[in-house]
């Protein structure tokens, strides 16, 4: 799969580290009990500044999607098609993730999405989605 | 405005647009600048005050005042907003000259994306980033350039609102008739809805024919005090109203990303300082970096209600004879891409009456949009021939 590698940050590492052993970590805030996407500095809900890292359900809904076709390579063969989706995670952010083993044509918004992880070569473990329905 | 001296625009200055080669950002900037002050009348020695918006390549800065042998200057900045850049500029200048700070106002954009023998898309696909970090994730994933950024944001309207690329269509070809009477627009020739559905697709649900030009080049617009501006050479445009918004969306539930953008509420804000309404509005001059940029600015301004954009402009509103022209010269997807400056420079162009063919007999107001990022940055203006009365 032609996702681009990912290297770690120290604001990352706590993330890649649940990626790496098959767990969404998010950002979550104590104060306000609500959660944040992954890049979050304050609490994207009350601003509040105590994010702590904490796992989630890896599990969502579609909210919406494109399709990158894929052009030809070096080779001349076309790339596999890309689709990509914004989909909602149960605890509120939004994850922009690869969809794989995925019919665009059949995408909805509000489809149920689980998500899993794969290893680019040279990058940290990341997360993409499957449409669960 | 209240308060002080009003502004006024005084000067339009344009270079040419497009596959223009061997020039860099700063010659457009420094060709606009000269023609806009030609265009009013002044010299280049009458500007005090340089407000500069570099493009995509960042080219063009401070020192834009030394290659413009400009000395002793009172307002100097650099402005980016990305495409809210322009009517930012216009809004700074005009509290600028209203102050008193600064006189006479430059305001300039300019950029050279284009290199010979590269791929157009490539002048914008941000691939050149080092991918670092959780905020990487969305590019990695695939979320790049600014076409497939701006596709879930279209795909969400049209799951939401049943919005479909037809719609979109309709927008392009609107676009196409008007640029065909522009002679300084690149595309000309005529495209029918056909002609967008068979386009090649850039990222699903955008076409080709969904997505702007890109063009090197540059625009510059003069400001001054009404006072001034009565002894020069062209009309003054006026200004009657203006306003700023930028969403900050949260990427979380309950985000109106794709849906509802800073055009509502700078919109508003706009209007709400002319003292008019949107039915008061003769002429749209809408950022349109993608078809479906226009369709969802539209509604937010509220020319049709939330979620009807895709009937309102399939109808035939847009495109000249229809019920509300808009992008009278061909907007970004037919003429040229100077990000904020091209719905701009058209306002003005109409506002003075210098549309030719494609001249708008009623042009009492004219809306102005820009917007940035990824709908993230929002301006607005309402431009009009005529002074505001008290």
């Amino acid at each position: 799969m032609d996702l681009t590698p990912v290297l770690r940050d120290e604001h990352s590492a706590p993330f890649f580290d649940g990626a790496a052993e098959g767990v969404l970590v998010l950002r979550y805030s104590p104060n306000s009990g609500e959660w944040s996407a992954p890049a979050a500095s304050v609490c994207a809900v009350s601003q509040a500044r105590d994010l702590e890292w904490r796992a989630a359900a890896g599990t969502g809904e579609l909210v919406s999607w494109t399709v990158k076709p894929g052009r030809p390579g070096g080779d001349g063969e076309p790339a596999p098609d890309q689709v990509i989706g914004i989909v909602e995670l149960a605890e509120g952010p939004w994850l922009t993730l690869r969809l794989v083993d995925v019919d665009p044509a059949g995408l909805r918004t509000g489809q149920p999405v689980r998500v899993g992880f794969v290893r680019p070569d040279g990058g940290e473990a990341m997360p993409v989605g499957r449409v669960t329905a | 405005m209240s308060g002080g001296r009003t502004a006024v625009i005084a000067g339009l200055g344009l270079t040419e647009f497009g596959k223009i080669y061997g020039r860099t950002p700063a010659d457009f900037a420094i060709e606009a600048v000269a023609r806009a002050a030609e265009d009013a009348g002044l010299a280049l020695g009458d500007i005090d005050g340089l407000l500069v918006n570099p493009g995509v390549g960042n080219d063009i800065d401070l020192r834009l005042q030394s290659s413009l042998g400009m000395r002793d200057t009172r307002l100097l900045a650099t402005i980016q907003g990305f495409g809210s850049s322009a009517g930012q500029m216009v809004q700074y200048a005009s509290m600028a000259i209203a102050s008193g700070m600064a006189d006479v106002v430059a305001c300039v954009y300019a950029d050279a994306p284009l290199k010979e023998g590269k791929r157009t898309g490539a002048s914008y696909s941000g691939q050149k980033r080092a991918m670092r970090g959780v905020g990487a994730l969305p590019a990695a994933a695939g979320l790049k350039a600014a076409p497939e950024r701006y596709a879930v944001a279209a795909r969400r309207h049209m799951e939401t609102y049943g919005t479909t690329s037809e719609q979109f269509g309709a927008v392009a070809v609107a676009a196409r008739q008007w640029a065909a009477m522009n002679p300084r627009a690149q595309r000309r020739e005529p495209i029918t809805l056909a002609d967008h559905q068979e386009s090649r697709m850039i990222a699903d649900p955008l076409r080709l024919l969904d997505c702007c030009l890109v063009s090197n080049g540059g625009v510059a617009i003069i400001l001054t005090g009404a006072d001034r501006a009565a002894g020069l050479r062209r009309p003054p445009v006026h200004i009657w109203g203006w306003g700023q918004a930028h969403p900050g969306y949260a990427d979380r539930r309950g985000s109106e990303f794709g849906l509802v953008t800073g055009a509502a509420r700078s919109g508003a804000d706009a209007l709400q300082m002319a003292g008019v309404g949107v039915d008061d509005i003769d002429v749209r001059e809408i950022y349109d970096c993608f078809t479906y940029t226009t369709l969802v600015t539209l509604e937010d301004y509220g020319f049709c209600a939330k979620g009807e954009g895709g009937p309102f402009v399939e109808s035939g509103a847009l495109a000249p004879g229809g019920s509300h022209p808009t992008n009278t010269g061909g907007g970004e997807l037919s003429s040229y891409y100077m990000w904020g400056m091209t719905p701009l420079s058209e306002a003005i162009i109409q506002a003075r009456g210098d549309g030719g063919e494609r001249q708008v007999p009623k042009h009492d107001l004219i809306m102005v949009s820009g917007n940035g990022g990824v709908l993230d940055f929002h301006s607005t203006l309402i431009l009009s021939p005529h002074p505001r009365s008290a």
